[in-house]
């Protein structure tokens, strides 16, 4: 049974500490090469802490926390991370995800809405559109926030605003994210009954993985200013953090 | 105080010992070195002192408290292993913090104490990656992280090096040096490598059939081995074995090999050696005691022809090794890149006898040390 224990102890390549290092989608490939176990077993962690349903919000947070922590390349321990993120954003998360759910089925209803009457008027067009973009807005607005919220602790009010100026300007990853998880859900329909343990093992993990890669570098950019900021500030001994 | 004091230590098999009664004190902050052929008995000698052989006899001091019957996890001593022992399925960090995790350290620690051993080990870049993915002088790195993080005052290393090539073992014997300065810790290493053994230990035991043959500092070793085995082990080339004849000539002693007579020192003990006149001893004369040309800085009275045949020169780049056959017997001599000889030709050489080896031919011990 050599060849057993040889696939744990043969010698690997090595890593190499100057080694050139990859962006983008090489990145989040490589990310998901090395980490895609702990993204199953996040997975099914979320399934669970999700069950009771109005911990959903506290679930993707501590998801979203987890995730941050693959997309940063740190050490995770994966039960004690999940648990100890679920309990700290857990009313943060839930008021959180009451607004932008809110918001979302607002822009849904707005949409809906316009789009039943543009089918007789074409001039509720464009509504329909301004509803459209709206809503689309709103929920790359919530993957902000939500990776904001899990990487530093902001008053609600500031982090919002620190969503949305990010979101302006860098809206096409969050997006990209979120199609990505949409072509998975996607999968799994076209796919079914083949597909029947997707959503049980990489759907919501791979999904959020994408989100928080996607907005990671937005959100870092986003942060630094305020640190910037804050520490110019601090010699006056007043720290305002207007954005 | 980390100071280890073995004291009659034997362990047995069955009827079988393969440790017989080892006595030996090792100062605290010392890097002794255990060396000797395959199946000498140093790796269950340091088995024993990590407690993971059960010691059959004698006694087994670490800090000054008998540890005989005490639990390895209790002995204050963490040990790096030849094939690493990673856990594959964790990471590297999880390997580190493994040890203070089960002892329930707290996190902030845990976390100071693997960043700093991975610094110092320059691995802070490979801390979340898993062992499969790295070299063998990587692996080896983060055992030695993993024991550093405890920060035991014993570290046991049983032939960490031996899965390396040449190349890497030669640094990561340097980084072991440095680490032990660093850490100022006692480090009992195990090796088989003569090499590893003169460069990194501030004392060598030679051990041979589970017992201690000599301990001392590696220049002593090599200058004044108390037997025939520990002169042969110690240096590479190995010395020249010869069988010699003690003459006398006046009042100073030749040793004859092959009808050339090689003057012995006067330094050494005329009376110890007088016993053995007109008798047969074996002679030692290392590969670099031989030289194309009498060495201005050796005295005219230590110096001696001596003639062989060549059979075969190899270039080591900044040597060579001529192999040479004389009175029946095959020599090695170390000299200059620059000295040509044709092979199967007669050569001559100057033979330094102030560094000459004489052993007793039964009982194979220095005759003069």
């Amino acid at each position: 049974m050599r060849w057993l224990r040889e696939t744990w102890t043969k010698e690997g390549p090595g890593i190499a500490k100057d080694a050139a290092t990859k962006h983008g989608l090489a990145l989040f490939a490589d990310i998901i090469r090395r980490e895609w176990w702990e993204m199953v077993k996040l997975n099914l962690l979320f399934i669970l802490a999700s069950l009771p349903v109005v911990t959903i919000p506290a679930a993707l947070a501590a998801m979203a926390s987890v995730s941050v922590a693959l997309v940063e390349d740190r050490n995770i321990y994966l039960g004690r991370d999940f648990c100890a993120a679920f309990r700290k954003y857990g009313w943060q998360a839930t008021m959180a995800g009451f607004i932008m759910s809110s918001a979302i089925a607002l822009g849904v209803y707005a949409a809906v809405t316009y789009g039943s009457l543009a089918t007789g008027d074409l001039l509720f067009a464009v509504p329909l559109a301004i509803s459209v973009a709206a809503t689309g807005f709103i929920c790359v607005v919530a993957c902000h926030d939500l990776v904001l919220m899990v990487m530093r602790d902001l008053p609600l009010a500031q982090r919002l605003r620190l969503a949305a100026i990010a979101s302006l300007a860098r809206p096409l990853p969050a997006i990209g994210a979120i199609g990505f998880g949409a072509a998975l859900w996607l999968v799994h329909i076209l796919l079914y009954p083949i597909s029947i343990f997707m959503p049980a093992t990489l759907n919501f993990s791979f999904g959020m993985f994408a989100v928080t890669f996607a907005v990671h570098r937005a959100a870092v950019e986003s942060l630094s200013r305020i640190s910037v900021r804050t520490s110019r500030e601090g010699g006056a001994g007043a720290v305002t953090q207007n954005i | 105080m980390a100071s280890i004091s073995l004291k009659g230590l034997n362990k047995t098999y069955g009827p079988l010992t393969v440790v017989h009664d080892i006595d030996l004190d090792i100062a605290d902050k010392e890097f002794i070195i255990l060396v000797g052929p395959s199946g000498c008995g140093k790796s269950t000698t340091l088995r024993m002192i990590a407690g993971l052989e059960e010691i059959s006899g004698g006694e087994l001091r670490i800090g000054g408290d008998v540890v005989n019957d005490v639990p390895s996890k209790d002995r204050d001593i963490a040990m790096v292993f030849q094939n690493y022992a990673l856990y594959p399925h964790m990471t590297v960090y999880k390997n580190m913090a493994f040890g203070l995790e089960l002892r329930r350290a707290p996190r902030d620690l845990i976390d100071a104490q693997v960043t700093a051993a991975a610094d110092i080990l320059d691995i802070s870049h490979l801390l979340n990656r898993k062992p499969k993915a790295l070299s063998g002088g990587q692996r080896q790195r983060v055992a030695l992280g993993r024991a550093m993080v405890r920060n035991p005052a014993v570290f046991l290393l049983d032939e960490p090096l031996s899965n390396l090539d040449a190349k890497l073992r030669g640094t990561m014997r340097s980084e072991i040096a440095k680490l032990h300065k660093r850490l100022s810790a006692t480090f009992v290493y195990v090796t088989h490598d003569q090499v590893e053994a003169m460069t990194m230990a501030d004392r060598i035991v030679v051990m041979k059939d589970g017992r201690i043959q000599q301990v001392d500092t590696p220049q002593q070793l090599y200058d004044r081995p108390v037997n025939i085995f520990v002169a042969g082990f110690i240096g590479a080339p190995p010395i020249n074995l010869l069988p010699a004849t003690i003459a006398r000539r006046g009042d100073q002693f030749v040793a004859i090999f092959d009808a050339q007579e090689l003057p012995l020192p006067s330094h050494y003990d005329k009376t110890r050696i007088a016993a053995y006149e007109g008798r047969e001893v074996v002679l030692g004369i290392r590969p670099e005691n031989f030289h194309e040309l009498p060495p201005a800085d050796i005295p005219q009275q230590h110096l001696a022809p001596f003639t062989g045949i060549a059979d075969l020169a190899e270039p080591m780049g900044s040597e060579v090794h001529l192999n040479i056959t004389a009175g029946g017997r095959n020599l090695i001599a170390r000299l200059s890149p620059r000295f040509k000889v044709a092979v199967g030709s007669e050569v001559r050489l100057i033979a330094d006898t102030s560094q000459m080896q004489l052993f007793d031919k039964d009982t194979e011990r220095s005759i003069h040390h």
